[in-house]
């Protein structure tokens, strides 16, 4: 046997192409697999929300804490029944689920906000009552919560977080821990963000529509968006799409266009004189708690 | 705002990972290419019998092992291709460099030892898994013998029929 010793073979058992090119393509392929079964997910979840009978969310909701409570002072049980007036008077023109009962809590609490959530729920935070100039903006804000619930987007995020929750989890799991796994779930994320941007502009015109018929105009409308504008964090806002792609809220100035384009359409008045807020909730306006 | 934070923090460790993992890749592959040729002299097989079989020899365990490290960026791309399958051409030229690193360190220990044969090569890998990027072991092991020319010494290595 002649034994000869040679130098290793080069290019055989690993390449010489720019692994720049392979994480190109595999960034590509794997962001445009997961936004497309995120939209798919999300789509069908959507479609289906509205679709489920309203009972099956009511029985849902009855099994968990409920969010609209009665508060525990004079002055929030007075609230609360003024809330649930303006309610009950703008449900009447938004064809609201007929099973649904609308309970409206308020919370006394310093958060400028308030949601709408499953089983007819609405919760408004003293920090955005005491906001608010006139029942018209107020009126503004309920039937925009009223228009989630009429929609049902409240069973639509459920039933699209638990779906892309599996999705979700079923990737990371797969990749381990691996920072891969965290760059597509927050790829996935954004995907979310932006059907909850499309149900605000939905819940937006139908707010509008039932500002209208209620009130004669929409100046509530308006008043509102000038308010969310003076918050802080408003006035930073810019136009970029960036940031607004991080936002589950379209940007006010967007929103603020947005009305005036629908009232242009419509043929609706915006600078009609407002209605007076309803005694207990304008008596907030006196109590400056942080 | 986190989210933002989070994601610049991601791209710079993946560019980093980028460039120093691809100038120590190209500085280790220029390494093992010189010592390659350095340690020309020493020639390892994976026979199992000396080609000499009727030289004595003497023989002994030499071996080489190497740790090397995966960067953030071949974990990444690695991550992904998990997902679609493929060969992972990152951690190809890991193995490979490790291989021959462990290899070099075989020859090493032979040559300290005065021997310029190693038979029986033999090969062993193992994963160390540390977070989110992977090391791996790479053990080379082989039989060095150095032919034993010493007449005083020498003795058949079977026994010879007597004649």
């Amino acid at each position: 046997m002649k034994l000869e010793n040679r130098l290793p073979a080069e290019g055989i058992n690993s390449s010489d192409e720019n692994p720049l090119k392979e994480l190109a393509w595999l960034v590509a392929g794997g962001l445009a697999a997961v936004f497309l079964l995120v939209f798919t997910v999300s789509l069908a979840a959507q479609w289906l929300a509205p679709r489920i009978p309203y009972k099956y969310e009511a029985k849902l909701a009855a099994t968990l804490p409920p969010f609209a409570t009665t508060p525990d002072n004079e002055v929030g049980r007075a609230v609360q029944k003024e809330l649930q007036g303006i309610a009950d008077r703008l449900a009447a023109q938004m064809q609201l689920p007929s099973e649904m009962v609308l309970r409206i809590g308020y919370r006394d609490e310093a958060t400028v906000n308030a949601f709408a959530t499953l089983g007819g729920q609405v919760v408004f935070f003293r920090g955005l009552l005491t906001r608010l100039e006139s029942e018209d903006a107020l009126a503004m804000v309920m039937s925009h919560e009223l228009a989630h619930l009429k929609y049902r987007h409240a069973s639509a995020a459920l039933g699209r977080g638990v779906a892309i929750g599996v999705i979700l989890s079923v990737i990371s799991s797969d990749l381990g821990s691996s920072a891969a796994g965290n760059v597509l779930s927050t790829a996935g994320l954004a995907t979310l963000l932006s059907f909850n941007r499309d149900q605000e502009r939905d819940a937006d015109d139908a707010a509008l529509h039932a500002l209208h018929a209620e009130y004669g105009h929409i100046g509530g409308a308006v008043d509102l968006f000038n308010v969310m504008q003076t918050l802080p964090g408003g006035k930073r806002e810019s136009s970029s799409a960036a940031v607004e792609l991080l936002r589950t809220h379209p940007l006010t100035q967007s929103r603020v266009n947005s009305v005036a384009i629908w009232a242009s359409n419509n043929g609706a008045a915006t600078d009609w004189p407002r209605r007076p807020l309803p005694p207990a909730i304008a008596s907030l306006r006196g109590v400056n708690k942080p | 705002m986190l989210d933002l934070i989070e994601l610049g923090l991601f791209v710079t460790l993946l560019v980093v990972g980028f460039f120093a993992g691809s100038i120590v890749e190209k500085r280790h592959y220029a390494s093992i290419r010189k010592r390659e040729r350095e340690y020309a002299d020493v020639l390892a097989y994976a026979v199992r019998f000396p080609p000499d079989r009727v030289t004595r020899q003497r023989a002994f365990l030499v071996h080489g092992t190497v740790v090397i490290s995966s960067d953030y960026f071949k974990t990444f791309v690695a991550g992904l291709r998990n997902l679609f399958g493929g060969r992972v051409r990152t951690y190809e030229t890991l193995m490979e460099r490790a291989r021959r690193e462990a290899m070099l360190r075989l020859k090493h220990d032979a040559r300290r030892q005065g021997a310029k044969l190693v038979i029986c090569v033999r090969f062993e890998t193992t994963t160390i898994s540390t977070g989110w990027a992977a090391s791996i072991e790479v053990f080379a092991f082989g039989t060095a013998l150095i032919p034993d020319h010493d007449p005083a010494l020498s003795f058949p290595s079977r026994p010879v029929a007597a004649a």
